[in-house]
């Protein structure tokens, strides 16, 4: 659960994470993190405690996904998780599989 | 915002130009190099030379001809010198650009000078010089933002591109949106695994068929290659940067377009119909998805980048972002606007206001670095081999 939730002062270096729509239940590292991360979701700033290393770019969970269900970034389901994903948590290729099937024409 | 204006160019007929240099238009790979050494002699025109112009036929050859009659029309032209090699020809796009733009067109070609390259130039620089010299008396003025048409592309991109600039690409597509302008993305096979998302936002069923169709049609013209669209896509350096999935990957490129709804689904080069968003139909090469927009008549581009990709469109300004910080300040003198403050801190709403003035400023007369270094070009898409 959130530590705490304050409102953003745009000063610099205020988040280590990022959502890019409200209903996202990942959030991007902005750097390489670890331990407490601080994400900012709209104008908002809540605290999140990892479970794992997480690399620049990469995403992880907001709460608990359960297997089976979306992943929801942009707004938008991008995959859906493979396992159940923990709060903090790393979610990427190891735990996610994309809904895109093949393109028709292809076997 | 309806208020807000930049310092443009009225053109007879169209949108307003943002920049206001005689163009040298070679209609045909055989007087490329006159139209070199024409533009040579005319410092500050834009050359713009096709390599082909014969032996196209059927799809191919339409195309080459709406680039040409798009470009020739450019409102950021003040006017058009057209360099050919047939009358015929040459005669029939000037009349095309002119039904189109009403622009001051000037024809020469190698039939009024029984094939003389070198007299060729000299009648073109001669002429191309009175040209040049008479819209120089032309002035800026107040011009509705409304008059806007911005091509938005991406290259290079890396993880800061899904995440801050094409967001904020998106954010600046939302207010010129909402000011009366419009805007354009293209590269069809990135929206593939986003494309049902894009369907959504159609203004209508017939664009949302029309998203979807383009995609499933150039899935169809790679499958016919034997290649596999989605086999390591994302590839390698995305899964290492934190792409996921196709869908992510896409998501991330479309977010440049904004979030309003899609107007229509432009055939390559062709001009939209209305203000507001569009999409257009054509290849993920920047040099040639440019020249579709440029041809359509976008006068000013947003191009975001990652680690850096040095390309910009010749005839309109292209304004070009990273997030990387890494490649801003490495590339100091090449990106034109840092985004690198999404990820201090800085908030989107603010960042992206700031671009959209940067956009007012360009758009007024600013230098962007493409056009100091003349880091640019405009490249012919084919659509068929020569015969």
């Amino acid at each position: 659960m959130p530590a705490s939730d304050q409102p953003d002062g745009g000063s610099k270096s205020s988040r280590d994470a990022i959502t890019l729509a409200p209903t996202d239940n990942v959030a991007v590292a902005l750097r390489d993190l670890d331990g407490e991360v601080r994400v900012a979701a709209g104008t908002q700033i809540r605290s999140l405690r990892l479970i794992s290393l997480i690399p620049m770019g990469h995403k992880f969970a907001l709460c608990a996904i359960g297997c089976g269900k979306p992943i929801m970034k942009y707004g938008e389901c991008i995959g859906v998780a493979t396992v159940d994903i923990e709060q903090g948590e790393h979610v990427h290729v190891h735990n996610i599989k994309s809904m895109r099937g093949k393109p028709r024409g292809l076997g | 915002m309806n208020a807000m204006t930049f310092l443009g160019f009225p053109r007879a007929k169209g949108r307003a130009g943002i920049r206001n240099a005689l163009l040298v238009l070679g209609i045909n790979g055989l007087v490329a190099p006159s139209a070199r050494r024409i533009a040579r002699n005319l410092p500050g025109c834009y050359l713009v030379a096709t390599p082909y112009g014969r032996g196209q036929l059927g799809l191919d050859k339409d195309m080459h001809t709406a680039q040409l009659v798009g470009l020739g029309s450019h409102p950021n032209a003040g006017a058009t010198l057209i360099v050919g090699a047939d009358r015929p020809t040459a005669e029939s796009v000037a009349d095309a650009i002119v039904a189109r733009s009403d622009k001051e067109v000037a024809v020469l070609t190698l039939d009024d000078v029984h094939e003389d390259a070198l007299l060729l130039a000299e009648r073109s620089i001669r002429v191309g010089g009175a040209l040049a010299r008479s819209i120089s008396a032309r002035r800026r003025c107040p011009v509705s933002v409304s008059e806007l048409f911005v091509g938005i592309e991406c290259g290079h991109s890396d993880a800061t591109s899904g995440i801050a600039s094409n967001p904020l690409a998106g954010a600046v597509a939302d207010r010129l949106v909402d000011c009366g302008a419009s805007v354009v993305i293209g590269e069809t096979l990135e929206w593939l695994g986003a494309e049902h998302v894009l369907a959504r936002r159609a203004a209508d069923a017939t664009v949302s068929a029309g998203i979807v169709e383009a995609v499933e049609q150039r899935e169809r013209s790679v499958a016919a290659t034997g290649v596999d669209l989605l086999y390591n896509n994302p590839g390698y350096e995305n899964v290492r940067g934190g792409l996921s999935s196709i869908e992510e990957k896409s998501l991330g490129a479309v977010a440049k377009a904004g979030s309003r709804p899609i107007r229509s689904v432009l055939r390559f080069a062709a001009p939209p119909a209305c203000s507001g968003l569009h999409v257009m139909d054509g290849p993920g090469f920047s040099p040639e998805s440019l020249t579709g927009f440029a041809a359509a008549g976008a006068q000013l581009m947003l191009f975001t980048t990652g680690a850096g990709n040095s390309f910009c469109s010749l005839l309109a300004p292209t304004i070009k972002i990273s997030a990387n910080r890494a490649a801003v300040q490495a590339l100091i003198d090449q990106i034109d606007f840092d985004a690198s403050a999404l990820l201090d801190g800085e908030g989107p709403s603010e960042l992206a206001d700031r671009l959209l003035a940067r956009v007012v400023d360009t758009a007024s007369g600013t230098l962007t670095w493409g056009e100091v270094l003349a880091e640019s070009d405009e490249c012919f898409a084919r659509f068929g081999g020569s015969f």
